[in-house]
């Protein structure tokens, strides 16, 4: 906390302009746009204190929580373009305008370092009388609006998937709106909902307990730890023009920061990500590295967004 | 033995005594200062700890959780500003206390208190963690509904002499508790377009500007009265005083666990509720509550700490939080290459165990620094008001910013305490405020998903209660808290009383 105040006073008193030469010559903010303790949280304050050795500053994590993550987007937007505020976030973003979240979206952010994305999977619960996703589509198109799938709310997750699923298979469901990732997926493991959609690694130890199941994975290939798991495309072959598809998390800065900026620090990132220690982090969150900056960053973001308001678009989630 | 031999660890590897020792300490103040939240310390620890061995990391993490947990009681009693939301009803006696030259006292019985209440979390966390796991994991979202229901009607214990007044002061905290993006539509509800207030109001902005700004303002505006001289001869609770007290001690720790075990309720609403529960069972306190009764001290500083054991209940044994702290240690234990979640214990038992005993050490180091600086704060107290009154200003800024880094919190709690000062001056309680700020949410989400969930209907959502015991249980026992607030019934009370 210390180191935050102090921090703050640093930033207030010598609010000196930076020049990129020297950049960086003070400690630099990363607002992480969720809670600490949460998915994107820890995938930031490891890297970031790889990333600071290299870089010979400090980076100070914030976590700005609030609206989807809006809040932290617009702060950074706010602040000037030297740097010194990096927004470590997660895919939202990427949807603000669509969902009338806020204006702002990824295409006012450069990506500095992209790190990876996670697979996601339809889970139900160990005593669901549902073996497999076909077996929940048909029993939704006989009664639709009757089976709960328990969501993160309007523009989460498991409200995106059952867009897509009701997209390909016609099938409508009730949502129920949970406060978190963890509440949804208690619901489902205590009977409230009949399924959900959740990561990978959020599931993973209630499936090894045998208290969730996994029915099918959304994925091109099968998952390493799961590699039982069917893919999604065995029952509903139509998936594969949406994959690959999972949240991903990235480290961005606002639009028109000088590129020698934004070189210095996807060179620092991309210094630290390939590190062994933070592999190890990255196999314990079950996440894809992918490690991209620049245009490669770029091009996955923007095709991750159109696939995904295609989906929306045409289960009617919105128009 | 198993479990003596993993608590063990603590003779091999000694320098985590003094790690839970340090976490504690800084706890305890980083807990008293308004603002800065156990939460906000243990997340900062997890990137400084990143790279060390897990015991370590771990016996520091837990020593600052169990320390800022305790330490909201120090300004609560000594200042009318509770550090953390989980301090508020301790403010309500222990500030009365404070006023009658008390202070010592009541930060003594706060220590021995909250000491206990970390034992009795421990104990329960020990024994019958599957059960209370078990609970909490079946609990509705009815019976959430249930619960913050319950919790709104404290609105009546906390209203001091008129409930009319606590229900005009509870409604305005529900309507500030609406503001913002709902979670569930995305909807924005009081927000006049303004991306700042889409989060809504932080409860602990509320509470900082509501108790912390108010008490400066109504303070500054009356200089001439001179500080309450401080007796600082009886500081620790007699045995006999807490053997007299213990059977209130052990119930409001078994609330502690149990609300601190809920996924969705946390050592603040525990803490409420147990302040709530000792008003309504005790008919003769020591003083009438509110006016420094030593029991609205006993049951919400047990109740808060025991919460602490209840937290880490679902935490270890399901791998989900049970509150703020123990969702970042979730995620420090991942990014350490352990696995939170139903097998965590099974597979290291080891940790299990060195939890436990960091909590056991942290309980200990509580009751030593908890009790050693007594002296010096009451001080506290005593500097003068110009000195004083600034200075909590300054920290409510400071508290207020540092909570999401936000200017615009800042205006929100210049804007609470501009309210709590004069709600204050026309006799209006303000903790109604705070406790409706913390349970809108809780109420109203549950109360549309119980809905929800029975395809729309609610009268399928109370027909939802009564297929499980839990809800049913829980049913009851809001019937009752109900029935006997009512005129009909005191008086029926009263009447069987004369003739008896």
């Amino acid at each position: 906390m210390m180191r935050k105040i102090f921090a703050l006073i640093l930033v207030l008193c010598l609010a000196v302009p930076a020049f990129s030469a020297d950049y960086p010559a003070q400690n630099i903010t990363g607002v992480v746009q969720w809670g600490a303790g949460g998915g994107t949280d820890s995938l930031m304050r490891p890297l970031s204190a790889i990333a600071e050795q290299s870089l010979g500053k400090s980076i100070i994590i914030q976590n700005m929580t609030g609206a989807t993550g809006s809040i932290a987007t617009q702060y950074v937007f706010d602040a000037p373009t030297d740097g010194y505020t990096l927004l470590m976030g997660a895919e939202n973003p990427a949807l603000y305008d669509v969902l009338e979240i806020s204006e702002l979206t990824y295409n006012n952010f450069d990506c500095v370092y992209l790190i990876g994305d996670e697979v996601v999977g339809v889970v139900v619960g160990k005593n669901s009388p549902y073996k497999s996703l076909k077996e929940i589509v048909d029993a939704a198109l006989k009664a639709p609006w009757t089976i709960k799938i328990s969501t993160t709310g309007t523009g989460g997750l498991p409200w995106e998937v059952g867009a897509f699923i009701t997209d390909i298979t016609g099938a409508m469901f009730n949502q129920i709106p949970y406060d978190s990732d963890a509440s949804a997926k208690t619901a489902v493991i205590n009977g409230e909902c009949d399924f959900t959609v959740c990561k990978v690694q959020s599931g993973i130890e209630d499936w090894k307990a045998g208290d969730l199941k996994f029915l099918c994975m959304l994925s091109e290939k099968p998952v390493p730890v799961m590699p039982d798991v069917p893919l999604v495309t065995a029952e509903y072959p139509d998936f594969s023009k949406y994959l690959p598809w999972g949240p991903f998390y990235g480290v961005f800065v606002k639009k028109g920061t000088d590129s020698a900026i934004q070189a210095k620090l996807s060179d620092a990132f991309t210094k630290a990500g390939p590190q062994e220690s933070y592999q190890k982090v990255l196999a314990n969150f079950n996440i894809n590295f992918l490690g991209y900056s620049g245009e490669e960053a770029a091009k996955y973001i923007s095709s991750w967004r159109e696939n995904t308001i295609t989906a929306l678009k045409n289960s009617g989630a919105f128009d | 033995m198993e479990a003596l031999s993993h608590m063990a660890v603590f003779l091999r590897e000694p320098w985590l005594i003094a790690l839970v020792a340090a976490g504690t300490c800084a706890g305890v103040y980083v807990g008293a200062i308004p603002g800065l939240s156990g939460t906000m310390a243990v997340s900062l620890l997890v990137s400084f700890t990143f790279g060390w061995e897990q015991h370590s990391a771990l016996a520091v993490m837990v020593g600052v959780y169990v320390g800022s947990v305790f330490g909201g009681s120090r300004s609560a009693i000594l200042l009318n500003i509770p550090g953390a939301p989980a301090a508020v009803a301790t403010a309500l006696d222990g500030y009365a206390l404070a006023k009658q030259g008390r202070a010592g006292e009541a930060m003594g019985l706060a220590t021995s208190q909250s000491v206990i209440g970390t034992l009795l979390g421990v104990l329960a966390l020990a024994t019958c963690a599957p059960l209370v796991a078990g609970i909490a994991r079946n609990f509705h979202s009815i019976d959430y509904l249930m619960l913050s229901l319950m919790g709104l009607m404290m609105v009546g214990s906390l209203s001091g002499r008129s409930v009319r007044f606590g229900l005009i002061a509870g409604c305005i905290g529900i309507f500030l508790g609406c503001v913002g993006v709902d979670g569930q539509t995305a909807v924005k509800r009081f927000t006049f377009n303004i991306v700042y207030l889409n989060s809504g109001v932080d409860y602990v902005v509320a509470m900082i500007g509501l108790f912390g700004a108010s008490e400066a303002l109504s303070q500054i505006t009356d200089m001439k009265a001179t500080p309450v001289k401080q007796k600082v001869d009886k500081i620790l609770p007699s045995w006999t005083e807490s053997a007299k007290y213990l059977w209130l001690t052990v119930k409001s720790s078994i609330i502690g666990v149990l609300v601190g075990a809920l996924p969705g309720a946390g050592g603040d609403i525990a803490a409420l509720l147990s302040y709530d529960q000792a008003k309504r069972s005790i008919k003769n306190p020591s003083a009438p509550f509110g006016k420094g009764a030593v029991e609205g001290i006993i049951a919400p500083e047990s109740a808060n700490n025991a919460a602490i054991g209840g937290a880490f209940i679902p935490m270890l044994t399901l791998g989900i939080p049970g509150d703020a702290v123990t969702a970042v240690l979730i995620s420090a234990l991942t990014i350490q290459g352990l696995r939170p979640g139903p097998n965590l214990i099974s597979q290291t038992p080891d940790l299990f165990w060195l939890i436990v005993a960091s909590l056991l050490f942290a309980s200990f180091f509580l009751l030593v620094f908890g009790l050693t600086g007594i002296k010096a704060f009451t001080k506290i107290v005593e500097v003068p008001k110009g000195i004083l009154m600034p200075t909590i200003l300054i920290l409510s800024v400071i508290g207020a910013y540092a909570i999401r880094n936000s200017v615009y919190d800042i205006l929100w709690m210049f804007g609470f305490g501009i309210i709590g000062y004069f709600l204050k001056r026309f006799n209006y309680p303000i903790a109604p405020i705070v406790l409706g700020v913390i349970l809108t949410r809780l109420c109203e989400e549950n109360y549309r998903r119980g809905v929800m969930l029975q395809g729309g209907s609610v009268m399928g959502m109370l027909g939802s209660i009564f297929t499980s015991y839990i809800s049913i249980a829980l049913f009851v026992l809001l019937v009752v808290l109900f029935v006997t607030q009512t005129e009909g019934y005191k008086h029926w009370q009263a009447k069987r009383r004369g003739e008896a």
